[in-house]
């Protein structure tokens, strides 16, 4: 905050005395536009402001999407950005019949399905938990948020060391209880599952605090008129609490939707591989990774485009299909 | 610890105020401690008990295998001293050999560890510095400044919001390569430059600054103030709240950032952030799992204090965002 006061001389004398002088009579310049009266310096304080983002904005977000759609229908790899050329939609040809493709979106479906309810009904079962009136709340509240506060590659390498084959807490405790040691991360049918819980592990602390926020809006007129006429607990929560928290719920749905199919730092550390089961098929590689190869590991730009594109059409249609099932329940 | 998490700061501000007379309105009479309620009691405190435990137990093995030579780490695994700090004499070693740690580089005599903290830090506060400084500004000339385009820019900013494209790094980087920012010296620039500008913050940033009333600028012009002026001393101080989450947020979505910084620094680890550090750290030959425990410890410090002191404005911003 410093820094921005201590700035505002400068700047404010540069412009100001550079374009127009200081006295305010000196800035009421007028000029039509489009049949729209603009006063001149707003016109030019205005475009000032948002040049530094408009011109960021032009080069890291729009340029992206108009790269990714039209890098899509040419052989552009990372080493001839210079020589590109259109090849129509051989792309999609060779993404709709690349079985990799079609596995990575599996493995990503996978996830979401397992990992979002899991995580929306964990979340929502400790924020009706803490909810309660109970004694030491605050430090309940602490435990289940903590792990929120590690990073994905944090909670990665955590539980990857954790479930180490030779020296991890898992087999150590495993083999000390007289079971047999488990391959946790090195075996395929093991790792999705592992990858599903660290993750829900990590992330549930933060939607639960969402629910709570809601739960904590909610009328307590409403139970107390519930419980006079008679209705239990069950019926309170059915009648009340969950219509209650309709809107929290949907937000929170999107939101957790949109994080898991994109989920890609998690495997991308704990399962470096991908992890090829004895078919060759790789059960860990989900769409953000496989996307990420094609574009960075093998440089093959054009392809990775036509991958992404045909990704956001599917994350378009089923964040439009959601909405509308939304707007029909709401 | 008490203070910070009282549970009034999980109501949003306008309930705040409302809730304690609910409460006084609808107090129930006191409950009588039938037997039955008192075991619903105990295994409702039974149940979150395991619950905490099942939360805290990754993260509690975390910090205290960070706190002993990786020989007593290896040689207490299958006990359950694995649970429980080493020896008060060993609590740093790990420390010491993560700050010496050389990685695949041996430059005797410099710490990598602490270069990792220092560049994370520079990285962070770069990005920080230029998200405030940039979308509010943006977003103050959208919501208080009357320029041609305004309606164009305020609706195509919305439009980005809703629309959820997969906004890969792959394209990130062909423009990065095309600018020139993709070389051994310029990658610093290419790291942090894509994610200074964010539609989401204009977007907070401007419906907090619709909410300021209108008079005060007018007050400002009148007495010959220039917008500059007016947004950094008028409009700036009114609204830190606002400023305090974007920051926070940028704060920890930069810190915590993985998969762009290690495709970019994968071959200097002298520029590596903290998190693409840890990899360096958890290849280490011979492996020293205390040592990347110590490693991940370091790495949670700082969004741990973020979320120990500044729980309200986080949840400020996430009911926030759950208006959107």
């Amino acid at each position: 905050m410093e820094n921005t006061d201590a700035m505002v001389p400068e700047i404010g004398g540069q412009s100001a005395d550079g374009q127009k002088p200081r006295a305010p009579k000196n800035r009421n310049k007028h000029y039509k536009l489009f049949g729209k009266d603009y006063r001149l310096y707003d016109t030019l304080i205005g475009l000032a402001f948002i040049a530094p983002a408009l011109v960021l904005g032009a080069i890291f977000v729009i340029a992206p999407m108009v790269i990714s759609l039209s890098y899509a229908f040419t052989d552009a790899t990372m080493q001839t950005l210079n020589a590109v050329h259109w090849n129509n939609f051989y792309n999609f040809g060779r993404a709709f019949t690349d079985p990799k493709m079609w596995n990575a979106l599996g493995n990503t479906c996978l996830f979401v399905v397992i990992a979002v309810p899991l995580q929306l009904a964990i979340a929502l079962g400790l924020a009706l938990l803490l909810n309660k009136d109970v004694k030491g709340n605050t430090f309940f509240r602490w435990a289940y948020f903590c792990p929120v506060m590690l990073s994905l590659a944090v909670t990665s390498f955590l539980w990857m060391n954790m479930l180490n084959e030779q020296d991890g807490l898992f087999n150590g405790l495993l083999t000390a209880m007289g079971l047999p040691a488990q391959r946790f991360l090195d075996d395929p049918k093991q790792a999705m599952v592992i990858i599903v819980i660290a993750s829900v592990w990590q992330g549930a602390g933060y939607q639960m605090l969402i629910f709570l926020s809601g739960l904590k809006n909610i009328e307590p007129a409403l139970y107390e008129a519930a419980s006079l006429d008679g209705a239990n607990k069950f019926q309170q929560f059915i009648h009340i609490t969950l219509p209650s928290i309709l809107p929290t719920t949907s937000f929170i749905l999107v939101t957790m939707l949109i994080g898991a199919f994109r989920l890609i730092t998690q495997p991308m550390i704990m399962t470096p591989t991908g992890l090829p089961d004895v078919s060759g098929r790789e059960v860990t590689t989900t769409m953000s990774w496989y996307i990420y190869q094609q574009g960075l590991t093998y440089n093959d730009v054009g392809f990775s485009s036509a991958i992404a594109l045909i990704y956001t059409v599917f994350l378009a249609t089923i964040a439009l299909t959601l909405r509308k099932v939304m707007d029909v329940k709401n | 610890m008490e203070e910070v998490m009282d549970t009034e700061n999980y109501v949003p501000a306008e309930t705040a105020a409302a809730a304690p007379v609910q409460q006084a309105v609808y107090k129930k009479p006191k409950n009588k401690w039938t037997a039955k309620k008192i075991v619903a009691r105990i295994f409702l405190y039974l149940w979150m008990g395991v619950l905490a435990v099942l939360f805290l137990f990754p993260v509690w093995w975390m910090v205290v295998n960070s706190m002993k030579s990786n020989t007593d780490f290896v040689a207490q695994l299958s006990s359950l001293r694995t649970f429980l700090p080493g020896n008060i004499t060993e609590w740093l070693t790990s420390y010491i050999n993560l700050f010496t740690f050389e990685g695949f580089l041996s430059e005797t005599g410099s710490s990598y560890m602490l270069r990792a903290i220092f560049n994370s830090v520079i990285y962070c506060g770069i990005t920080v510095f230029g998200v405030l400084l940039i979308n509010s500004l943006a977003a103050y000339a959208l919501s208080r400044i009357r320029f041609p385009g305004a309606g164009v820019i305020t609706t195509l900013v919305l439009l980005l919001i809703l629309v959820p494209v997969e906004t890969s790094i792959v394209p990130q980087v062909v423009i990065l390569t095309k600018l020139g920012l993709m070389t051994p010296s310029t990658r610093m620039i290419g790291y942090v430059i894509p994610s200074l500008v964010s539609p989401f913050y204009i977007f907070m940033f401007r419906s907090y600054f619709v909410g300021i009333p209108k008079e005060i600028e007018e007050a400002a012009e009148i007495d010959g103030a220039g917008k500059f002026r007016t947004f950094f001393v008028m409009i700036v101080p009114l609204s830190k709240a606002i400023f305090a989450t974007v920051a926070i947020f940028t704060f920890m979505g930069a810190w915590n950032e993985y998969v762009f910084a290690q495709y970019l620094f994968s071959s200097r680890m002298d520029l590596m952030p903290l998190q693409a550090f840890l990899q360096m750290v958890n290849d280490a030959n011979p492996k020293d799992t205390a040592m990347t425990m110590a490693a991940l410890t370091i790495s949670t410090i700082p969004i741990a204090i973020v979320y120990i002191f500044c729980q309200r404005y986080i949840v400020e911003g996430v009911s926030f965002s759950g208006l959107k």
